[in-house]
């Protein structure tokens, strides 16, 4: 289990599960990013290795949201953290890698996103630790690339994280979507994790685990 | 008419195998989702601006200033000799070319307008076009449309000296769009992974090509660099023989980049080093000669494709040593040259008296090898081999293991 930092969630549900594919579900208002930045975190610290996938800002951005959060993840850039960066190239074509990004040609190109987990993947899977990758999110991917598109590009890389021992966790905008794209990329993962905001409080619950959470629950 | 020569694929072991892409033909390459085939396009597209080919690029993948940087990143410059089809801008709204290197696609959805710009483009005479990437059109509309952008490709290059290259990843479009896909190119380069839990290899295969014929093909082990595109790798090969006989001097002359665990001069530990030779790229591994060492052995022979056996060619009673070492390391049956050292050296045996010491086949690949400055050869450093010995010792092992 890598532990999420977050207690309510923790323990209810003990963590996120090794191998397994989660869907991280919620409109903007329930505050995603906050959650995956303090599991990415919490991970980091317990020795767990991140693949973090931003698709809709550029790595300098996400970098800065942990940092405005207090939460400190430069130590691990370049070693057991690694970004891919799938904004940048659409407003900056000449952007480059570093040693902690790998920089991708825009969300069309599903094929490169592929290949550069998986590269990081095999990279990191050497060490023996286990590894953890966050897709953030998939709706820019949806925006650009038709839904079936996307649901083998899905099929593809979810079969693979699970065959390497990866657990995967996929950031989604449910509301940006139609419900059948939804419940279709629902049925791609092991387990959702639903957040909302609701009388000022943001709330949790999680399906498809082994220790589910079917009511609203305060984080 | 075109007007370069036939084009070619500037990968120097598909153009030794199929003598480049001949006029009003077709090539497939076949990727799999996890193994870029990106590169391939980027050093096909470099060698044919190089040899003066005009190339047209229909470019759906990226923004076309992506694309060249992308390219300039494995030190790939183009020229007035590309023109592109940008079919990528108009999806983010980003109008990222300037408009000096082709046509941009205002409509990327609409299937009219991207046929009439391909059909346009066709008229003027290009020795090859590209299509990166027909997956990306069977995503965007429907296998059937990808494969009348085939057709309509083929029906041009059929006409002309024109040749067509269709890059595609395999995202499961299903056996009987594959089929049919395959069916309507000549040549299909597979691009594929080695995986066990993740992919730590990839290769590259010539499964189809209908202008040579009786030729088998084998696949071929590949490492996309940068800068320099795609390398062929040998994951391992392993060096050694026995002591003082060179191995650690041949390891060093061959590598830029060598190491050496080494105490007084001798090698204690091992030897690594990198080469990267007409197109190949390998890692070398050496191993210590000292009998005393030999539990390494078998752990450095692990793994290994083929092997270089360095023998001093002064020392026959060293030979059976060697024969020894060959038998710790657990490389017997892998591709080998025997590397016969020191061959100019007072004493030395000639290839035929070491051939027969050694019990080696007639075929067996045998290379003699000499220092550079004999005279000055400090004995507590490795020594600078003659160059052609050493890329003879290459050139040979290469040729075993393809």
């Amino acid at each position: 289990m890598i532990k999420t930092g977050i207690s309510s969630f923790d323990d209810s549900v003990g963590g996120i599960d090794l191998r397994k594919t989660y869907l991280l579900s919620g409109n903007k208002e329930s505050n995603k990013e906050d959650f995956i930045y303090r599991a990415v975190t919490s991970a980091l610290q317990s020795k767990v290795a991140v693949v973090y996938v931003t698709t809709g800002k550029p790595v300098s951005d996400v970098l800065s949201e942990f940092s405005s959060k207090h939460l400190n993840i430069a130590q691990y850039l370049g070693t057991s953290l690694k970004l891919i960066d799938v904004y940048s190239r659409s407003i900056t074509p000449q952007a480059g890698d570093n040693n902690y990004t790998k920089m991708l040609n825009g969300p069309l190109d599903l094929t490169g996103l592929s290949v550069a987990l998986s590269a990081m993947n095999a990279d990191m899977s050497k060490e023996g630790i286990p590894v953890l990758n966050i897709i953030d999110s998939l709706s820019v991917l949806l925006l650009y690339n038709n839904p079936t598109t996307m649901y083998r590009f899905l099929q593809f890389v979810c079969g693979r994280a699970k065959m390497a021992g990866i657990s995967s966790v996929f950031l989604i905008d449910n509301e940006m979507h139609a419900p059948d794209v939804n419940e279709t990329i629902k049925s791609l993962m092991d387990a959702v994790i639903s957040l909302k905001m609701e009388g000022g409080k943001r709330t949790f619950k999680v399906s498809g685990n082994a220790k589910e959470v079917l009511d609203w629950k305060d984080i | 008419m075109a007007k370069g020569k036939d084009p070619i694929f500037g990968i120097g072991r598909l153009d030794e195998e199929l003598s480049g892409i001949p006029a009003r033909k077709g090539v497939l390459f076949f990727a799999s989702p996890a193994v870029g085939n990106e590169v391939f396009g980027y050093q096909l597209i470099q060698n044919n601006l190089i040899h003066n080919n005009k190339v047209l690029l229909y470019l759906n993948r990226a923004s076309p200033k992506a694309y060249l940087a992308d390219m300039k990143e494995y030190d790939f410059i183009t020229n007035d000799n590309l023109s592109m089809i940008d079919s990528y801008s108009g999806i983010t709204g980003i109008n990222s070319s300037d408009g000096s290197i082709g046509r941009m696609i205002k409509n990327p959805y609409d299937k009219e307008e991207i046929k009439k710009a391909i059909t346009d483009e066709l008229e003027k005479d290009y020795d090859l076009i590209v299509i990166d990437s027909l997956s990306l059109i069977a995503d965007f509309f429907d296998f059937d449309f990808a494969l009348s952008i085939v057709d309509l490709i083929n029906n041009k290059i059929k006409n002309s000296d024109s040749s067509a290259v269709f890059l595609f990843t395999d995202w499961n479009y299903g056996e009987d769009n594959v089929d049919k896909l395959i069916s309507k190119v000549n040549a299909r380069v597979d691009i594929k992974g080695i995986e066990k839990r993740v992919i730590f290899g990839q290769y590259f295969a010539v499964i189809k090509c209908d202008w040579v014929i009786g030729k088998k093909f084998t696949s071929v082990l590949f490492k996309s660099v940068k800068p320099g595109g795609i390398k062929i790798y040998f994951p391992k090969i392993l060096v050694t023989g026995p002591t003082d006989a060179g191995k650690t001097s041949f390891i060093h002359s061959a590598s830029k980049d060598a190491i050496s665990v080494d105490r007084l001069g001798g090698t204690i530990a091992l030897d690594h080093g990198n080469v990267d030779f007409k197109g190949y790229k390998a890692d070398l591994f050496g191993t210590p000669g000292q009998e005393r060492f030999d539990p390494l052995l078998k752990l450095l022979g692990g793994e290994a494709v083929g092997v270089i056996l360095i023998i001093d060619s002064t020392k026959p009673t060293q030979f059976p040593r060697a024969i020894e070492m060959l038998r710790k390391t657990e490389t017997y049956g892998l591709p080998i040259v025997v590397v016969a050292n020191k061959a100019n050296m007072p004493g030395a045996l000639g290839i035929d008296e070491v051939r027969d010491k050694l019990h080696l086949e007639k075929e067996a690949p045998l290379i003699q090898t000499v220092a550079e400055n004999v005279e000055n050869i400090d004995p507590n450093k490795p020594a600078k081999l003659k160059k052609e010995g050493i890329e003879a010792a290459l050139s040979a092992l290469f040729e075993e293991l393809t």
